[in-house]
């Protein structure tokens, strides 16, 4: 045990410092910043993605054969701290980095490879999530959208819901049943350029580019674009998901608004109060516990060990923070909301989600009692 | 970065948990009382060198704190975190032991008094070494679980000696750490005996451990404890006052949470004392108010992070 940063990784970080300090637009808070899900932030981050490519930044620990570096596994990371920090100008990018690109490594034919992993490696292709559907949230499993097999191809019918990206993504990372058992589901990689695609943005809370509709009518997709084998997407889900619960450095952009707030309580002159402090640094306290859980995940993946309930962990130690600096920041800085801070208004509308989106807060917690505790079912 | 014990570390917890391990079960004597002191575990720790560990060529503080948080697991309690984390961050000299941190006020009831050789505690900008004088120490009954004692004749601090080179911020952190990773083991294994407990114990024909209810509740207290450990054995590594802060502060805080939950799944067994669970919950209890609890833990936290003499960014 030992938590110190290596030298290369320290280099890392700052290289990946310079090229935010050099390339994000001088107007980036606030005009880019309203949401990875906005416009601008999604076509931004084709020209952001393509910078940190070109440097050899984005994939970096991704092997070479894939268009990476072999580098250490700890500087996806890194990169992610970064981003997340400074508002994650990759976008929805930060999706094919985190979870995407590992998983058709691990799942995906040499043909889908070669196909998808050289555009994500080059920054420039927009994915989407089709998981969720109105009956099939947390439940996933309970999925209703059809995927028969005709021949060569897949008929799709159904529809997706809270599909953040949809109206910007080239493609769709499509879940659908292909058989009558609950766990009958297949992956296809579906272009949303097909015909019978059609996007519906939701207005919601979260910031706008993250809630839509997305209806499949007769879409028809070629075998060969099905991850895995039919029904087997179970395992590939939970590889998948296991990836995207500590994708997210909710710690490391937390502890950056709360000292946002405390600097806006200071200059108010509201910030010399016990009650204010006290709070602050317990959501600090929390954020820092989080912290190492996750980079307890991170060496997992490091060192190639399977995943873990630490992802589970992770994610719930996160949550909490979240959850905390929401009702913190509600308390002392209302304005937020009316207005007056959109970075604050930005962090809330992109958290308010935190605790039910890749996986409900009470689905970690049924996992961990399972997995960690070994409580019994019955 | 590597969150996982090395060879030597493992080899040492291994080392630590085998000699502790006839010290695990407690008879049903030894049950009834509200605390279990061991002097016999601490004089085999002494006599092998682990109170020494921090000092010893190839370890650090943080294999102290290893040390502490699993023998904090222990139903049996002995004081070992002012011996084996604080002062041999402190001083070169080994102090005499056990040792006592006086973190409050100085008349008040203190933890391992009844059994301390000598106390330290903050004068002025100074720390301060106090022999103690075993007729001077009267025993304090207490359902805390950790021995207590007071001085019968409070000692004059200004006429103690002072601890070279020993800053109080110093005495503070390592304080802190100590108290931290000794929490984290007692957590820990207040956790375990409550999840075994509610495996076995049945109402309304099932498991109690099976009800979803109580599941969420030791999922969240499983998830508290992992984090607070692993941000105890940060602080313990880089002695770092902000972490140091934040580690005993998120220790401290979530004591409500887990003596309260855990005391509710062990229901009225818990209270008995012969159930064992008191000898965790109730040492927990006697943390809280350590280096003045949870609130005084974030609010040095907060002004080592924000002190009103700085501006941080704002990026609106």
């Amino acid at each position: 045990m030992e938590f110190g940063w290596s030298e290369s990784q320290i280099a890392y970080r700052k290289q990946v410092q310079l090229v935010l300090e050099q390339e994000l637009p001088d107007n980036w808070y606030p005009d880019y910043t309203h949401g990875v899900g906005s416009e601008k932030q999604i076509d931004f981050s084709r020209i952001f993605c393509a910078k940190l490519a070109e440097k050899g930044l984005l994939v970096s620990n991704w092997p070479v054969e894939y268009g990476g570096n072999d580098g250490d596994p700890w500087e996806q990371f890194i990169l992610a701290e970064e981003m997340k920090l400074n508002g994650e100008p990759r976008g929805p990018q930060y999706m094919n980095v985190n979870w995407l690109g590992p998983t058709l490594m691990k799942y995906g034919s040499a043909e889908q490879q070669a196909k998808h992993l050289p555009p994500i490696a080059a920054g420039n292709v927009i994915w989407c999530q089709g998981y969720s559907e109105p009956s099939a949230g947390t439940d996933l499993a309970a999925l209703q959208t059809k995927a028969v097999r005709e021949g060569d191809k897949y008929i799709i019918n159904g529809s997706k819901i809270w599909t953040s990206y949809a109206y910007k993504a080239d493609w769709c990372f499509l879940l659908a049943r292909t058989g009558s058992a609950k766990k009958d589901i297949s992956i296809f990689l579906t272009p949303m350029t097909a015909e019978g695609i059609n996007v519906v943005p939701m207005p919601g809370l979260v910031e706008n580019g993250h809630l839509h509709e997305v209806f499949f009518t007769d879409v028809e997709i070629p075998v060969d674009a099905r991850v895995g084998g039919e029904g087997k997407a179970w395992e590939i889900i939970t590889y998948a998901l296991s990836h995207e619960r500590v994708g997210i450095p909710r710690y490391h952009l937390g502890r950056k608004v709360v000292n946002h707030v405390m600097a806006k309580l200071k200059s108010e002159g509201r910030s010399n109060d016990p009650g204010v402090k006290v709070a602050a640094a317990r959501i600090v306290a929390k954020f820092e516990a989080a912290r190492m859980l996750t980079y307890k995940v991170v060496g997992e993946r490091a060192k190639n060990l399977p995943p873990s309930v630490n992802a589970n962990m992770a994610r719930l130690a996160a949550a909490e923070p979240s959850v905390d600096l929401l009702n913190f920041i509600m308390e002392h800085c209302p304005d937020a909301l009316t207005g007056e801070d959109p970075y604050l208004e930005t962090y809330i509308r992109s958290n308010l989600s935190s605790s039910i989106a890749a996986g409900a807060y009470e689905v970690q917690l049924n996992l961990v009692a399972q997995r960690a505790l070994e409580l019994p079912r019955e | 970065m590597d969150l996982e014990l090395n060879e030597d570390q493992q080899m040492l917890v291994d080392s630590v948990e085998r000699l502790a391990a006839p010290y695990a079960e407690l008879s049903i004597d030894r049950r009834r009382g509200y605390h279990c002191y061991s002097a016999g575990l601490f004089a085999e720790l002494d006599d092998a060198g682990f109170l020494d560990i921090a000092k010893t060529e190839g370890y650090s503080a943080l294999e102290a704190a290893l040390m502490v948080e699993r023998l904090s697991r222990l139903p049996v309690t002995i004081e070992m975190g002012a011996s084996s984390v604080v002062a041999p961050m402190l001083v070169n000299d080994v102090l005499p032991r056990p040792l006592v941190l006086i973190s409050g006020d100085i008349a008040s009831p203190q933890r391992f008094l009844p059994q301390a050789k000598a106390a330290l505690a903050i004068y002025e900008d100074n720390v301060v070494f106090i022999e103690i004088d075993p007729s001077n120490i009267e025993v304090v009954d207490s359902i805390l679980a950790y021995p207590y004692g007071k001085f019968i004749s409070t000692p004059d601090l200004s006429k103690c000696s002072v601890l070279d080179n020993c800053s109080p911020q110093a005495f503070l952190t390592w304080g802190r750490i100590a108290l931290a990773v000794e929490g984290c083991g007692t957590v820990r294994a207040a956790i375990d005996f409550t999840v075994d407990y509610v495996k076995q114990r049945r109402l309304f024909g099932k498991a109690l451990g099976s009800f979803q209810a109580v599941q969420h509740r030791l999922a969240q207290c499983h998830t508290l404890s992992e984090g607070a450990t692993m941000l105890a054995f940060h602080a313990a590594a880089t002695g770092d006052p902000l972490l140091a802060s934040l580690a005993a502060s998120n220790v401290q805080m979530h004591i409500a949470k887990v003596a309260f939950d855990l005391h509710q799944f062990n229901g009225g067994m818990g209270m008995t004392n012969e159930h064992t669970l008191h000898f965790w919950t109730m040492r927990l209890r006697g943390l809280q108010s350590e280096f003045g609890g949870a609130s005084k833990a974030s609010m040095d936290a907060a002004e080592l992070m924000w002190p009103e003499d700085s501006k941080p960014p704002m990026f609106n």
